[in-house]
């Protein structure tokens, strides 16, 4: 019995001669269209977090803000964490830049997969860089807060006379559960972003690596 | 970029178009997604054709981008649907030899080929196209024995469906 596989072949090069062949015109105006390939999504995405991230610190910046900090004795530390934060947003995007560019659909299968991955992750560590950030700052921030906010200690001074034990559970959770939920929808808005972009990348990738032991 | 550069390009595609045509063929059904699928893979030619050299041949470079292209780049689903159907795309001549118990079995298997997932069909491509384990190796990124183990296990499993 010959092979299936052989029948297969037989017919696959018959059928060869039966595709309906596109013009030298269609290919010209085909080459001059936009690809929507997931690399170029990717991409997109990234230099949106990137910049997103970025903003964020220019843009909270303002006289009101300065003396807030001044108040708290942070302005220092402040200063200090914004360099070293910019120095780490240069480090990332150079990062970036380097492993988006040895993405190249001339290389193999898994090769192509393992870059594409690589530079997501690039993009994945940045954000856990500044959601890190993001706490540590909060952190300092309310703690200085309680140490020096003239408002919030005569709160806390009139607080501390009739429950202290309930105010500070209350204070506890209300951050906790703030925290909690900008950090869930992190979470989720992540997964939902390049779950859809990623899974079937994903997927053939383990595929191939499982062939590969 | 240059006329030359975009004339030279497009002359060798149409003369190499059905590598092109049949990877849609085996990863898409319907006519809409394989005129999708050949518009993007025709993109990403188009792209990595200033640094195709021609110390390859075209058609065998073509596979390499044809096939990363819908395995991987394809943002949309190309899981399909089996149909067996040709739909518009491909016109039917009966030759003499006519067999209907093959074409019925031919119908079949590529129903099955459908049911594979990417990978696998990258695999039948390929061993469609007469490219040797060294080549398919050399193109999927993996070693030339496991190549081989997975295209039995895919004839297991197509001759499975075929003849359950």
């Amino acid at each position: 019995m010959t092979e299936e596989l052989d029948l297969l072949k037989k017919a696959w090069k018959k059928d060869a001669h039966a595709y309906e062949q596109v013009t030298e015109n269609q290919i010209y105006k085909m080459i001059h269209k936009r690809s929507s390939s997931i690399v170029k999504w990717i991409l997109m995405i990234s230099i949106a977090e990137l910049i997103l991230w970025a903003a964020i610190g220019l843009f909270t910046v303002d006289d009101n803000y300065l003396k807030t900090l001044e108040m708290y004795h942070i302005d220092t530390l402040f200063g200090v964490l914004t360099v070293i934060n910019y120095a780490i947003i240069l480090f990332f995007i150079y990062v970036f830049y380097k492993n988006f560019r040895t993405i190249s659909t001339t290389d193999t299968v898994k090769k192509l997969m393992s870059s594409i991955i690589k530079t997501r992750k690039t993009v994945q560590y940045y954000i856990w860089y500044n959601l890190a950030m993001f706490a540590l700052i909060f952190i300092i921030v309310v703690i200085s807060q309680i140490t020096y906010d003239p408002s919030i200690n005569s709160v806390l001074e009139n607080a501390k006379d009739s429950n202290p034990q309930a105010f500070w559970i209350v204070i506890g959770l209300t951050y906790f559960v703030l925290f909690a939920v900008t950090f869930g929808l992190f979470w989720l808005f992540y997964r939902l972003i390049y779950g859809f972009l990623m899974r079937r990348l994903y997927k053939n990738y383990e595929e191939l690596k499982k062939m590969d032991f | 970029m240059s006329n030359s550069l975009e004339q030279s390009f497009v002359t060798q595609l149409k003369e190499n178009q059905n590598i092109v045509h049949k990877i849609c063929r085996l990863y898409t059904s319907g006519e809409d997604a394989h005129n999708d699928l050949f518009q993007e893979i025709t993109i990403q030619l188009w792209k990595a054709f200033p640094k195709f050299r021609g110390d390859s041949k075209f058609s065998t470079w073509a596979y390499r981008v044809g096939l990363n292209t819908a395995i991987t780049l394809y943002r949309k689903s190309t899981r399909t649907v089996a149909t067996t159907d040709m739909e518009g795309k491909k016109q039917f001549i009966a030759p003499d030899d006519y067999n209907f118990e093959e074409e019925e079995q031919i119908k079949l298997l590529y129903k099955a080929v459908h049911q594979l997932n990417d990978i696998e069909k990258a695999l039948v491509f390929m061993y469609l196209e007469d490219k040797d384990y060294e080549e398919i190796a050399e193109t999927l990124g993996i070693t030339e024995v496991n190549a081989r183990v997975k295209m039995n296990r895919i004839k297991g499993k197509l001759k499975k469906i075929v003849n359950p």
